[in-house]
């Protein structure tokens, strides 16, 4: 799916587009589907438990380039572990999900991460720590900052965000493409050095759409 | 028809009423026929002997109210349950795994929430039913506990025998025996049977399994759900019961005797796609629609459609692709 092109304006004039694999990670009941459903179709309702591995595509209309989302939303329990690498292969992003108000959950986005180390290179990969429900304060169990302190020292983006309550969710996949977007224009100053990312050569409409 | 089904499911806001009575209206002179003649065949001793008319019989529907029974006696979980008196019950008196109490109770609330029996107010409220089939289970089968899929499948057991206990003898013939293992940590029986499926698609329907590989598309990515939840959720209801029905008695293959009936089916639709999310797409929209609603020629056309698919030919498959995987680690 992925290939490596890179063209950086399409014959047209017209903005580049890229198309990225996100993938979202993390364990049971974080709100990994309800990010994807609040993001893609702007709703929060009640989902089921996603077995195996759903799959949403978002595409974003910025001024410098159309951005293609592919979003594959995989299954938070451990046992599913074993199928899960199939899922983020290939992945350009990722957002490692915990749930503020469950401090098992962040130790388990921290083993997710060590999983994604030995599979990825840094500069491969854009990783997210979300730490997701910040609608659930009072029943805090991880201070803002200790996410904070995490995501610097292994150097990931971070953000809090709740599904339900619509709060960062947007903002989480914009600092996800601001932070691709930038590595496609380093890379395209060291020509030699090819990302994966692909660049398609024509430019899509608007479109939502999830399976 | 009511905003409810007969099985507590909330029908969708755009579920079509007109063409699903038409359907039934249909459909009901058949469930008639049907059970008059289960009751001549069941006619007072509620056993069953294997035959080619029992067969015959089970591909055209178990009437709803010998559905339990004859689920349990072709299993084998009738038999299981008699020689095994009050182990349902010791296993939920004993000692019990925190954790995997912790993995149950955090999707209670998530199965099926749009089943009025199973929520919260409902009286009874089949969650606690749910949940102690599922405890159950875990301490019975430790090595696969729980796996998410599995609530749904006992859900659904629990719908159609009302009985805890005999939902997990059913739950322990299905995982136990008549699937291989989709639920093990490893889940290699599940990636076994999603590879089989692709190296069948490629034998009887060559032209999608073309474009899926085109296209990069791993078969896990459209059919895992279909395999785990044995459709439910993908299929409406009555249908999926129906594939059930032929489960308990003829095994697993059936799972790909109705995949590659929806795939071939569909093939020039899913042929449409040109992209990657396209694909998918048609893989969700096959699942829908009247043909998989119409459950009983759907039915028919699952034993037709596929043609030949013996179980030698899927032992084999299986075999090959099972090394296949664990030579790739």
């Amino acid at each position: 799916m992925a290939q490596t092109v890179t063209s950086g304006t399409s014959p047209e004039g017209l903005p580049p587009s890229y198309t990225y694999k996100v993938v979202l990670l993390g364990s049971m009941s974080v709100g990994k589907s309800s990010l994807a459903y609040r993001y893609v179709r702007n709703d929060f309702r009640e989902l089921l438990p996603t077995v195996g591995c759903s799959f949403f595509t978002q595409i974003l209309q910025l001024d410098e380039a159309t951005v293609k989302f592919e979003i594959w939303d995989t299954a938070g329990q451990e046992k599913y572990q074993s199928v899960c690498h199939l899922y983020y292969r290939d992945a350009q992003a990722a957002l490692l999900v915990y749930d503020i108000a469950n401090k098992q959950t962040l130790s388990r986005a921290k083993l997710w991460l060590e999983e994604m180390e030995k599979r990825f290179l840094p500069d491969e990969i854009v990783i997210a720590l979300v730490g997701n429900k910040t609608d659930l304060a009072a029943e805090r169990e991880v201070t803002t900052e200790e996410g904070e302190e995490f995501a610097r020292t292994k150097g990931l983006l971070f953000m809090e965000t709740s599904a339900k309550s619509n709060h960062q969710v947007n903002d989480v996949f914009m600092a996800i493409v601001q932070e691709l977007l930038k590595r496609e224009k380093e890379k395209a100053s060291k020509p030699f050095l090819h990302g994966r990312s692909t660049v398609e050569l024509r430019a899509s409409g608007a479109r939502m759409r999830c399976c | 028809f009511c905003r409810v089904d007969p099985y507590g499911f909330e029908r969708p806001e755009d579920f079509d009423y007109a063409s699903y009575e038409a359907f039934f209206s249909r459909y009901l002179v058949v469930l008639t026929r049907r059970a008059i003649k289960w009751s001549k065949l069941l006619k007072g001793n509620n056993s069953i002997q294997k035959s080619l008319k029992v067969k015959r019989y089970i591909r055209k529907g178990i009437p709803n109210e010998h559905r339990a029974l004859v689920w349990m006696i072709v299993s084998g979980a009738q038999t299981n349950m008699e020689q095994n008196p009050g182990y349902y019950h010791r296993l939920l008196e004993g000692e019990k795994n925190a954790k995997l109490l912790e993995a149950i109770k955090t999707d209670m609330n998530r199965t099926f929430p749009d089943n009025v029996k199973f929520r919260k107010t409902a009286d009874p409220c089949l969650q606690h039913a749910l949940y102690n089939v599922l405890v159950a289970y875990g301490h019975h089968n430790k090595a696969v506990g729980y796996c998410q899929g599995m609530n749904f499948i006992a859900g659904y057991l629990i719908l159609i025998t009302k009985n805890e206990e005999e939902s997990f003898w059913l739950l322990d013939a299905l995982i136990g025996r008549i699937l291989p293992d989709y639920y093990s940590p490893a889940m290699l029986g599940l990636k076994t049977d999603q590879e089989v499926l692709g190296e069948l698609v490629k034998m009887k329907v060559p032209a999608v399994a073309e474009l899926m590989e085109r296209h990069g598309v791993m078969w896990t990515l459209v059919v895992s759900r279909w395999f785990i939840c044995l459709f439910i959720d993908i299929l409406p209801v009555e249908t999926v019961l129906r594939i059930w029905d032929c489960l308990f008695y003829e095994g697993s293959k059936i799972i790909f005797r109705v995949a590659l009936t929806l795939i071939k089916q569909n093939q020039a639709f899913i042929l449409e796609a040109t992209n990657f999310p396209d694909i998918c797409e048609k893989f969700k929209q096959i699942t829908k629609g009247t043909f998989v609603t119409e459950c009983h020629s759907f039915m028919q056309k699952i034993f037709t459609d596929p043609g030949s698919l013996s179980m030698a030919t899927i032992n084999k498959l299986r075999e090959t692709c099972r090394e296949k995987l664990l030579s790739q680690g």
